[in-house]
């Protein structure tokens, strides 16, 4: 009963080029960490993004789970290494170590819960004073299959986002609403020219060029 | 239902009905799918098998089938009222079941249930007419009714109240009573062949008559006979048979009145002769349980009786599916309709195989030493999954455990020393809380578990995600009780708060007892400090750290290879192990492993569910040297199919042989002082970060010297000079200032046949420079070298041991 799934095929040792592949691929990837109140459907949206499901029973986070998706916008192909983390606040020592030299963010709030928009916001906060500054950061309003339920409404999260420069979208990992459109967007702003393999923490990891599951042709386009 | 004569009687029956679906693709309001209907009847059945009664039948289980199918198993035997009613009764026998019923009636109202289903047929008499009341548990397990498509209670003996939407009275049932007791009195079944909406109509034109039972005996033309029953018992009945339910009488005073306390020994319960089958004077639920394993399965009984009827899926297809919705196809299957025929369950299988066992194994003598209750050693050695389903043995040991269990706390240690081969899962729950030295005296209830606290909507948020492919801790009853009990542990701990993990903790203790919260929660009352002590303090990082690098250091000691190799790609615990830890491996795993994981750990200290850290690892040992950093954190992420029986067998093996002071941590609850001999405080976290082995004590280090000098190989670092002046026995001089490090190899060093004297040892570096014995022994794992440590406070501490161990020059 593992925390998360992970994500299908990125074990292999193959090197073959894509079949559809352009020879001038470029490889990039990014760590990317998930950030938000408890329960607001942190797991969920990665799942979704992941393998494509939904669990209703999904299991609360301990520390954090870990899962990778690759996928390919025009000629690059963009490995994301994604941090899931725990949202109870007692677990918010554990955060900098997963948001530490992440290039990517997305905050997560439930759109039928005031307080997790609130919560997003001082995450935001601390993002903006504590990580990377270059970070791209989403904003994502999940739950977004219960909008005849929300408090959240999508203007005053819209024109928070603009102000303080996040991407947003409201998402619902249930029906897969944006999700892969987020992941998406954000690997769009990042920058993919200067070398950018960036190795985040550890050392030695392998790039894998080789992903051609399901999520990476969907994204193809 | 007429009692087959033949031995083995049955005592036990099955019932089945149909839980209301929930219509198509409904959500609540969390935008998620509703509790099926039949899991919410699960968790609430489960309290009416704690009802044990004279006179009520005892309930053992409850299973969901397919389709929202519930069946439900309960005791059953002997005759029922309705056919026992065929002839005409005496009136001093009518006395006596009226009395029983009246005793039934009343320890339901005790336990806040009512019946609103009593009727003849689940009325059961014995051979010495002692009445036990079926089926009594139908109206709460299902909630009023409301999760079931049918109306409950056959409505010739309902109450006019019912009619117009009371429920939840015991005098509904009192009025059933009076009807019931009526009709065997005037010796004629009210009403028979009556449509449902006349005897509706009847009953409700009762609400304008003065005298029930008069009125109902001159309907039926049976006044003469009215007028000839003991006028105190037909005044009883028409108390019972009052208009008004606030007339009609309680069971207390009913069983107070005169009527009957005057001859109160005739209409008394009456002790069976005790049976001659063995068995039959065992618990019920016990019988029930070995039935099972005998190969009993009710839905199969009931198949055999055609109350499950499977049918191809394709015969109910519509042929055609109007615009509008309505259908056209095969008639509704007739098999999803209620049928209340009671099927009993045979016991020959089980005599069968229980018949050649001795008297002795039904009543063990555990304190008599003539007696050996050794039963069932010679399959001591058949791996546990055998054991846990082989009928003999689990005879054996649930008989065994119930004796030890009675005997608890006086029987401590031999429950601690049956439970080391296995713990039957019968009685798991109760064996943890033993091994736990739990001892309930009623605190739980005392505690507050529902004042609103600031951790309510962690614990909310929680529980519906905490072990819900479970039914019954998915089940609404299943949620409220991990609520109560996690409030109650927040509550009754001020110093720790709720960390998320701790409802997976949780959840084993309520599984196992899910009667007893009370035992569930003193369970995890002592099972906390004895494993996770301070793991719930607001600021854990201490403890955690320390935890985790005690982590990293006793995998380099068992595993130095794979450690080398995780630390090399900066795969540290703190990415993985959390949730191993703060949980005790219960928010990894599924109930079912966890159960065989927790029987081994509880019979350890704090430290061993490192070892079962160490042995997942080891498990994965071919993968994880293979992969990187990504690799390696994804295969833990969704954590692969761990082999419990390995992992145990693993865990146990490297818990028995490591010294205690090697796993020592600072922060556990001691229960005797540390000594200078032993890893004193001064140890700090920054120490253990910097240290790749761990160290061990001196007085670790004396016991195996003195006790197994072959277990272990002392690598003195001093110089060759300060060696020749004094030594440990049998120890080698490698001089740390000669040695060559650079390399991680062992020839490296010069020493000759090194690594043979070092097999199978503990290898433990002593130095006066600590410095040098952490940068060796860290040298030493990096080579391959298994189980390598440090001896604390260096060569000096030897010193002053006493007597001498020291050969001096
Ligand atoms: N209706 C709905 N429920 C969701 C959605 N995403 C997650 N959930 C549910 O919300 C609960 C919490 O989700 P989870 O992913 O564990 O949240 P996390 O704590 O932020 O990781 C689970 O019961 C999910 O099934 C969504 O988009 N719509
Ligand atoms: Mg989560």
């Amino acid at each position: 009963m593992a925390t998360t799934a992970r994500s299908g095929g990125n074990a292999s040792g193959s090197t073959a080029q894509r079949p559809n592949g352009t020879q001038q691929n470029k490889n990039c990837q990014f760590k990317l960490v998930l950030l938000g109140e408890s329960a607001v459907g942190k797991s969920s949206l990665v799942l979704r993004f992941v393998k494509g499901q939904f669990h209703e029973y999904q299991e609360s986070t301990i520390g954090a789970a870990f899962l990778t998706q690759t996928i390919c916008i025009e000629d690059t192909v963009v490995k994301f290494e994604i941090w899931d983390t725990a949202g109870q606040e007692r677990y918010h020592s554990l955060a900098p170590m997963y948001y530490r030299g992440a290039q990517a963010a997305i905050v997560v709030y439930d759109i039928q819960n005031q307080d997790s928009f609130q919560r997003a916001k001082t995450w935001v906060k601390e993002l903006h004073k504590q990580a990377s500054p270059n970070i791209v950061i989403a904003l994502a309003g999940n739950k977004a299959d219960l909008s005849n339920i929300r408090v959240v409404e999508y203007e005053e999260a819209k024109q928070y986002a603009e102000e303080n420069g996040l991407l947003f979208m409201e998402t619902s990992a249930k029906t897969g609403m944006n999700v892969n459109d987020i992941f998406l967007a954000i690997a769009k702003k990042l920058p993919k020219n200067d070398g950018a393999h960036n190795q985040g923490a550890p050392a030695g990891r392998r790039l894998n060029d080789n992903e051609n599951n399901r999520q990476t042709n969907n994204c193809c386009k | 239902m007429h009692q087959s004569s033949s031995k083995p009687e049955s005592r036990l029956a099955a019932i089945t009905f149909f839980a209301k679906t929930h219509p198509g693709d409904v959500c609540g309001s969390n935008g998620l799918p509703l509790t099926p209907n039949s899991i919410a009847i699960l968790g609430r059945a489960q309290r009416l098998k704690d009802l044990k009664h004279p006179h009520l039948c005892q309930y053992l289980d409850f299973v969901r089938g397919k389709h929202e199918r519930t069946i439900v198993v309960s005791e059953y035997f002997g005759t029922t009222l309705l056919d026992k009613s065929r002839v005409a009764l005496l009136d001093s026998l009518i006395a006596r079941i009226f009395y029983q019923i009246v005793c039934a009636l009343k320890e339901l109202a005790e336990q806040n249930l009512v019946v609103h289903n009593l009727e003849p047929k689940h009325i059961l008499l014995d051979d010495c007419n002692n009445v036990k009341i079926f089926n009594y548990g139908l109206y709460h397990m299902t909630k009023c009714g409301d999760y079931v498509p049918f109306p409950i209670g056959n409505v010739r003996y309902m109450p006019p109240e019912r009619f117009l939407g009371a429920k939840n009275n015991i005098k509904s049932d009192i009025w059933s009573l009076g009807m019931i007791v009526a009709e065997l009195l005037l010796q004629t079944t009210i009403w028979s062949g009556m449509k449902i909406s006349n005897i509706t109509r009847k009953i409700l034109s009762f609400l304008q008559v003065g005298n029930v039972f008069e009125k109902i005996a001159r309907e039926h033309n049976c006044l003469e006979r009215y007028a000839q029953i003991n006028g105190e018992l037909r005044a009883l009945v028409e108390t019972c048979l009052n208009v008004a339910p606030s007339k009609r009488p309680l069971p207390t005073e009913l069983l107070s009145h005169p009527y009957f306390s005057k001859d109160v020994t005739t209409y008394a319960y009456t002790e069976p002769p005790k049976s001659n089958v063995l068995l039959l004077r065992c618990p019920l639920e016990q019988i029930y349980y070995w039935w099972q394993l005998a190969g009993g399965d009710v839905q199969s009984e009931l198949k055999k009786e055609g109350l499950i009827r499977s049918e191809a899926p394709i015969l109910a297809i519509p042929q055609i599916v109007c615009l509008n919705g309505a259908i056209v196809g095969p008639k509704r299957s007739q098999s999803y309709l209620m049928d209340d025929r009671v099927v009993p369950l045979k016991l020959n299988n089980l005599f069968e195989k229980l018949c050649n066992l001795p008297a002795m194994a039904y009543f063990p003598l555990i304190h008599s030493p003539k007696f050996p209750h050794n039963f069932g050693a010679s399959m001591a050695q058949l791996p546990l999954v055998i054991r846990e389903k082989d009928i003999e043995y689990q005879f054996y040991r649930v008989r065994l455990f119930s004796r030890l269990l009675k005997g608890y706390p006086y029987t401590s240690d031999m429950i601690r020393k049956e439970a080391a081969k296995d713990i039957p899962p019968y009685l798991r729950g109760p064996i943890w809380a033993c091994l736990l030295d739990v001892i309930p005296i009623g605190s739980y209830e005392k505690i507050d578990k529902f004042t609103p606290t600031s951790t309510d909507r962690q614990i909310e948020v929680d529980i519906p995600r905490c072990h819900q492919y479970d039914e019954l801790l998915s089940s609404p009853v299943g949620h409220c009780k991990l609520k109560r009990l996690l409030k109650a542990w927040v509550t009754a701990h001020p110093q720790y708060v709720y960390w998320q993990g701790l409802d997976s903790l949780t959840a084993p203790f309520l599984y196992l007892n899910f009667n007893n919260e009370e035992l569930a929660f003193l369970s995890l009352y002592k099972f906390i400090p004895k494993y996770l002590q301070w793991f719930f303090l607001r600021d854990n990082s201490a403890i955690i750290k320390e935890y985790l690098c005690k982590f990293s250091q006793l995998t380099a000691f068992h595993e130095p290879i794979l450690a080398k190799h995780l630390s090399s790609i900066n795969f540290i615990p703190e990415l993985f192990a959390i949730p191993w830890f703060l949980t005790m491996f219960s928010h990894v795993f599924p109930l079912h492993k966890i159960m065989h994981l927790w029987d081994k750990l509880m019979l350890g200290d704090s430290s061993y569910p490192l070892f079962i850290g160490i042995s997942i690892l080891k498990q994965l040992k071919s993968t994880l040297l293979s992969s990187g950093f990504n690799e390696c954190i994804l295969l833990f992420s969704d954590l692969p199919d761990i082999v419990m029986e390995n992992c145990v067998l693993e865990s146990q093996k490297m818990y028995e042989c490591t010294p205690k002071s090697v796993s020592h941590r600072l922060h556990v609850l001691r229960e005797e002082p540390l000594t200078e001999f032993d890893i004193t405080t001064d140890v700090t976290l920054a120490h253990l970060q910097a240290e790749m082995c761990p160290r061990i004590s001196a007085k670790d280090f004396t016991n195996l010297l003195h006790h197994a000098p072959n277990d272990m190989c002392a690598l003195d670092l001093r110089s060759a000079v300060e060696y020749s002046h004094v030594h440990v026995p049998h120890s080698l001089n490698v001089p740390f200032v000669a040695a060559q490090l650079s390399e991680p190899r062992l020839d490296a060093l010069g020493v000759p046949q090194l690594e043979e004297l070092m097999h199978g040892r503990i290898v433990i570096c002593i130095s006066n420079t600590h410095e040098h014995a952490v940068q060796f022994s860290k040298f030493l794992v990096e080579c391959g070298v298994l189980r390598v440590c440090i001896l604390h406070k260096g060569f000096n501490i030897l010193h002053t041991i006493e007597p001498n161990i020291l050969i001096s020059n």
